[in-house]
């Protein structure tokens, strides 16, 4: 089902740009917003990076059962043979891999642009960036399934899934903040273990709901 | 320190005007299904959902 | 069986009130502004019980599927939300004089309207859906979802106010209290309790009314 996902996406790939072309034009709002005060952007540098992952995945999840719906292929999603878990696990796996693709590359041209040196911190980054974008897709991958079916589906998936998704929210810019301020991972143990609590939460909720979404 | 009462009437006046509204509310609501329901003949569904028709618009939201 | 339950309820708002603003002292620190702590506290409590009940309701749907559940689920999301909402709105009221101002992102405060969206979304879920039977479904994943993010959302929300930043904020029923005090809202929380129950039996009565009107 993964495999399936991330062949779609290497070949029609649109998703992916248009993903990268809105982060870049977060950028540059962003940019101008702060207008290049060294002190301000240092301070909001953490809520700016994960508001452009926030945005970025809301907008490729919101697309994750696209395909499915567009071409009437929601009935082959209810009636294949096996554990429904299976295709949140798939989906899901194609969700976090695109995520991760826009967020390194999000990554490199935050640093790039605002002048960050982000190398000394990068594997507690990768480690915060990793646990928050679970979380994410973990609930953004079953509420997508939720609002496929809805109406006014645009709106009614970031209303549902960003409240829900609070505590991951506040664990990881709190994290991304820490490491960015040079403060060692240790000092940031409780976000890391809300994080991680959060995603086991999560991830295992999607497995037990997912199949009474996926009945009708 | 000053007590402020007009800041507690403002609140407690909040929820009676609320939860006296809410009630008012479903009185009405009430009020109109019987008197819709005593000008139809109740069939019980099976289910107790009732599905969708053709129309699939419901009268009461 | 309803209206005696809408009787008792007001009869125990009508004693709340008196034990509020009669019996209750005039509070030491905060003057009789403190009065709304009779409203907000018993609000708040009713709306995380509304919200368990979502979750128990949702659970028991999922599983035995009988529309009397979902019906319970719905009613109690509904009047949870009033509720919720009343309870920023009171607690913003009474911080206005007391704190200085009409809204912080205090961890009680932030909690509250955190929940508050969430539950709003439930209902909003439910407006949006057409299928009935595919409504109550997704609504109880999504209830049982949101209550169990709910310790998770107190946990950060607070953390994040009070870690590295001294607590400030005036906790309501802290440490001790006097007995009067105590009683008066042990007696408001029985009495808002009650009035959760008569609203959400009326309304799970309206709403078997409504699915059977329109079968």
């Amino acid at each position: 089902m993964a495999w399936k996902d991330l062949l779609v996406e290497r070949r029609s790939k649109e998703t992916l740009n248009a993903l990268l072309f809105f982060a870049l034009a977060l950028l540059f709002v962003f940019q101008f917003a702060l207008d290049a005060d060294r002190e301000r952007l240092a301070a909001v540098l953490p809520g700016l990076l994960w508001l452009a992952f926030i945005l970025s995945g809301m907008l490729g999840l919101g697309r994750v059962f696209l395909v499915e719906r567009e071409n009437d292929c929601w009935e082959g999603l209810l009636l294949a043979p096996g554990d429904k878990s299976a295709i949140y696990l798939g989906k899901l796996a194609g969700s976090l891999a695109l995520m991760f693709v826009v967020e390194a590359i999000v990554l490199a041209l935050f640093a790039l642009f605002f002048n960050v040196d982000l190398v000394p911190v990068l594997p507690g980054l990768t480690l915060v960036i990793a646990l928050g974008t679970l979380g994410f897709a973990a609930i953004g991958t079953l509420f997508a399934a939720m609002t496929a079916q809805a109406r006014a589906r645009e709106l009614l998936f970031p209303v549902l899934l960003l409240p829900v998704l609070v505590p991951v929210l506040l664990g990881t810019v709190k994290a991304t903040e820490a490491l960015l301020l040079r403060e060692p991972l240790a000092d940031v143990a409780h976000w890391l273990k809300l994080l991680v609590a959060a995603d086991v939460i999560y991830v295992v909720a999607g497995l037990l709901t997912f199949d009474f979404i996926l009945e009708g | 320190m000053a007590d402020h009462w007009n800041f507690v009437a403002a609140a407690y006046g909040l929820a009676v005007l609320v939860l006296g509204g809410y009630w008012r509310h479903l009185r009405k609501k009430e009020r109109e299904l019987m008197t819709a329901g005593a000008q139809r003949s109740r069939q019980p569904s099976s289910s107790g959902h009732p599905r969708p028709g053709p129309a699939a618009r419901h009268p009461l939201q | 069986m309803t209206t005696l339950l809408g009787w008792l309820a007001a009869l125990s708002l009508a004693v709340g009130a008196v034990m509020g603003f009669g019996v209750a002292p005039r509070e030491v620190t905060q003057g009789n502004v403190q009065r709304i702590m009779y409203l907000h506290v018993p609000t708040a409590w009713v709306a995380y019980l509304a919200f368990g009940v979502v979750l128990v309701a949702s659970i028991a749907y999922l599983v035995q599927r009988r529309p009397g559940a979902d019906r319970v689920a719905h009613a109690s999301a509904e009047v949870g939300v009033i509720f919720t909402g009343l309870t920023i709105a009171a607690g913003s009221i009474w911080g206005k004089p007391t704190w200085g101002t009409w809204w912080t992102w205090d961890a009680r405060l932030t909690s509250v309207a955190v929940l508050f969206v969430m539950y709003l979304g439930y209902l909003l879920l439910r407006g949006m859906i057409d299928d009935p039977e595919r409504a109550a479904r997704y609504c109880a994943v999504l209830g049982i979802v949101a209550a169990l993010d709910v310790p998770l959302v107190h946990f950060s929300v607070y953390w994040w106010r009070t870690l590295h930043q001294p607590p400030s904020v005036l906790k309501p029923g802290a440490a001790t209290m006097p007995p009067a005090i105590l009683a008066a809202l042990l007696v408001n929380l029985a009495a808002f309790t009650l009035l959760y129950v008569y609203f959400v039996a009326k309304r799970v009565r309206l709403l078997r009314a409504e699915s059977e009107a329109l079968a």
